[in-house]
């Protein structure tokens, strides 16, 4: 009994910081999200507006024109469930090609991994002055080189050079997380799979793929959380435009505290994200957790 | 079939597994040279003047003119420093609070036998709320307490946010140790710190020191609430970034070399993680 006392008196300092911190802002955005508030008219006294706020961005008028956000929603999900899809296809392959024992495959993984951690802000600016600028970057002066004129992709495609750049930055995660699970896997099963005869795409796909599927899920799941808060590359490429086009909704909720300035608005957004956020990740859990197996 | 022939089916064979082999080889450092062409030319493009940095080419003789002015820029100076004064801060107070916290939830006995793991789980729940979430109500606290010109506000909404990573990667390796260790020691009298700082901190060294650099990492990078939360004089390096066009035009040779100062120590750091990195994370989510 005396010792519980310790117990709490080590783990309640962390407890209290992070509710302060994280849980009690969400429950006050919460709040803050049915209140009319709008901080460039200090003159409209705050007040509670009900739904109205989340109504601003659902209602449909006619079903000719919907609202913008869904448009903001549809980009979201495009922009992080292709990233997802490219990282677990491609970084699964790249995982597979660097399961091999080749000299110096350390080296290799490690400069693979370099893009994980660096910062945003740094990827998107240096990407777009030294690779995508039409006349001073890398891919105008090759499309130069072949012939092609080069159009601004960061106007034209801003929706697929964010999700180039995401895919850059977190396929490494997937290749460092599923080459784990490759090499888990024990080498017995390995050479009866080969004894049994099961040829090379068999074995990839029905044994080797189902048998990491537990570290899938937890690079998707990772990838996921991390990719849909995403911002500052956002921010530095496209600036969410042409329009609103590369809008996300994180980058709407800025907009609307620090552009528009109304905090009821930005509060239902917030709040909608946050939605999201738990509706995909759980669709993903019980869609991942169907197809695993289990080595015993 | 003479022992000759059986000789030469061997060398064949051999061959044809070198010959895979070297192409094996060759793709990877292929993938992983094209992979890391962007950080490569950036690191590069550092050591070039101005003139030369405004078309691409990978032949030149490198300068450090460029590293000299970007160096000698105050502004830069103070950009460093506040990310540095986060980043130590606030990997510090994350992981003493952190690291105690996650060694009560691993050997700790709550009032419920099932508080351990609830309050694990909601640890690992303030994972997924994204900072957009919590963004409104700091600005406007940070602003009534005048909390946006001193770095203060940033670091408590940083230990905020990585507490819990701290929390979660600890869990998984004090969760490696054996619990009769703990036993033991209490029946020769340790006391519960004793226990937590003489052995289960020196057993799970390496793991708390990577997730310690883990976390810095993030600190480092991170942008969204640096950017919103911060006045000029608080702001950390990702803003700086994020202003360099605006601010100081387009000069491809400076940016580089800034970047560079920025971009690499959160490599090397990363680097150093990679192992532990995939066990922390993996650890509690592929047993349970």
């Amino acid at each position: 009994m005396k010792n519980q006392k310790t117990e709490y008196r080590y783990l309640m300092p962390a407890v209290v910081v992070v509710a302060i911190m994280t849980q009690v802002p969400f429950l006050l955005t919460i709040i803050f999200s049915t209140l009319r508030w709008n901080l460039s008219r200090p003159d409209l006294p705050r007040k509670f507006n009900g739904f109205a706020n989340y109504l601003y961005f659902l209602k449909i008028d006619n079903l000719s024109q919907f609202p913008e956000f869904y448009s903001i929603l549809w980009q979201t999900i495009l922009i992080t469930g292709i990233t997802l899809l490219l990282c677990s296809v491609l970084g699964f392959l790249l995982a597979l090609l660097l399961d091999h024992d080749i000299p110096g495959g350390n080296i290799a993984r490690t400069l693979m991994l370099g893009p994980f951690f660096v910062m945003s802000t740094a990827s998107g600016v240096i990407w777009k002055t030294t690779i995508f600028n039409t006349t001073f970057g890398w891919y105008g002066v090759i499309a130069k080189a072949l012939g092609f004129t080069p159009v601004d992709l960061l106007s034209y495609h801003p929706l697929g050079v964010i999700i180039v750049l995401f895919t850059w930055q977190w396929m490494p995660f997937f290749i460092l997380v599923l080459l784990a699970g490759l090499q888990g896997i024990p080498q017995d099963l390995v050479d009866s799979m080969r004894i049994d005869g099961v040829n090379w795409l068999q074995g990839i796909y029905k044994i080797k793929l189902p048998l990491i599927m537990n570290h899938m899920r937890v690079a998707v799941m990772l990838g996921l959380v991390f990719l849909i808060k995403e911002f500052g590359l956002i921010l530095v490429t496209t600036a969410g435009g042409p329009g609103t086009r590369s809008y996300t909704l994180p980058y709407a909720v800025y907009m609307q505290v620090f552009s528009a300035n109304n905090v009821g608005r930005a509060g239902a957004l917030a709040t909608m994200t946050v939605i999201l956020t738990l509706i995909l990740v759980n669709l993903l859990y019980r869609s991942i957790v169907k197809r695993s197996a289990q080595y015993s | 079939m003479t022992q000759k022939h059986i000789d030469q089916v061997k060398r064949s064979m051999y061959r044809r597994r070198i010959g895979k082999k070297s192409a094996l080889t060759v793709i990877v450092y292929l993938i992983a040279f094209i992979y890391f062409f962007p950080i490569l030319y950036m690191f590069l493009s550092g050591f070039k003047t101005e003139q030369q940095a405004v078309m691409p080419s990978l032949w030149f003789t490198p300068t450090l003119e460029t590293y000299r002015k970007v160096l000698s820029d105050p502004t830069m100076y103070q950009y460093l420093r506040n990310s540095l004064f986060q980043v130590i801060a606030g990997t510090g107070v994350s992981m003493l609070l952190g690291v105690p916290a996650a060694f009560a939830l691993v050997f700790g006995r709550l009032k419920h036998p099932n508080s351990n793991g609830k309050f694990y789980l909601w640890f690992i729940t303030t994972i997924l709320l994204p900072p957009v979430a919590v963004l409104i109500p700091l600005f406007t606290w940070f602003q009534q307490l005048n909390l946006i010109n001193t770095p203060y506000g940033l670091m408590m909404a940083y230990i905020g946010f990585h507490t819990p990573i701290v929390v979660w990667m600890t869990h998984s390796f004090f969760s490696d140790l054996p619990g009769e260790i703990f036993e033991a020691a209490e029946l020769d009298g340790c006391t519960r710190l004793q226990q937590l700082t003489r052995i289960a901190i020196p057993l799970a060294r390496t793991g708390i020191f990577s997730a310690g650099l883990l976390v810095a990492v993030f600190i480092w990078n991170e942008f969204f609430l640096g950017f919103n939360l911060t006045g000029n004089p608080t702001a950390t390096l990702p803003v700086y970034l994020a202003r360099f066009r605006e601010q100081q035009g387009m000069f491809v040779a400076q940016l580089s070399a800034s970047s560079s100062i920025a971009i690499l120590p959160a490599i090397i750091l990363g680097w150093m993680t990679q192992k532990a990195l995939v066990k922390g994370l993996t650890m509690g989510a592929v047993k349970g």
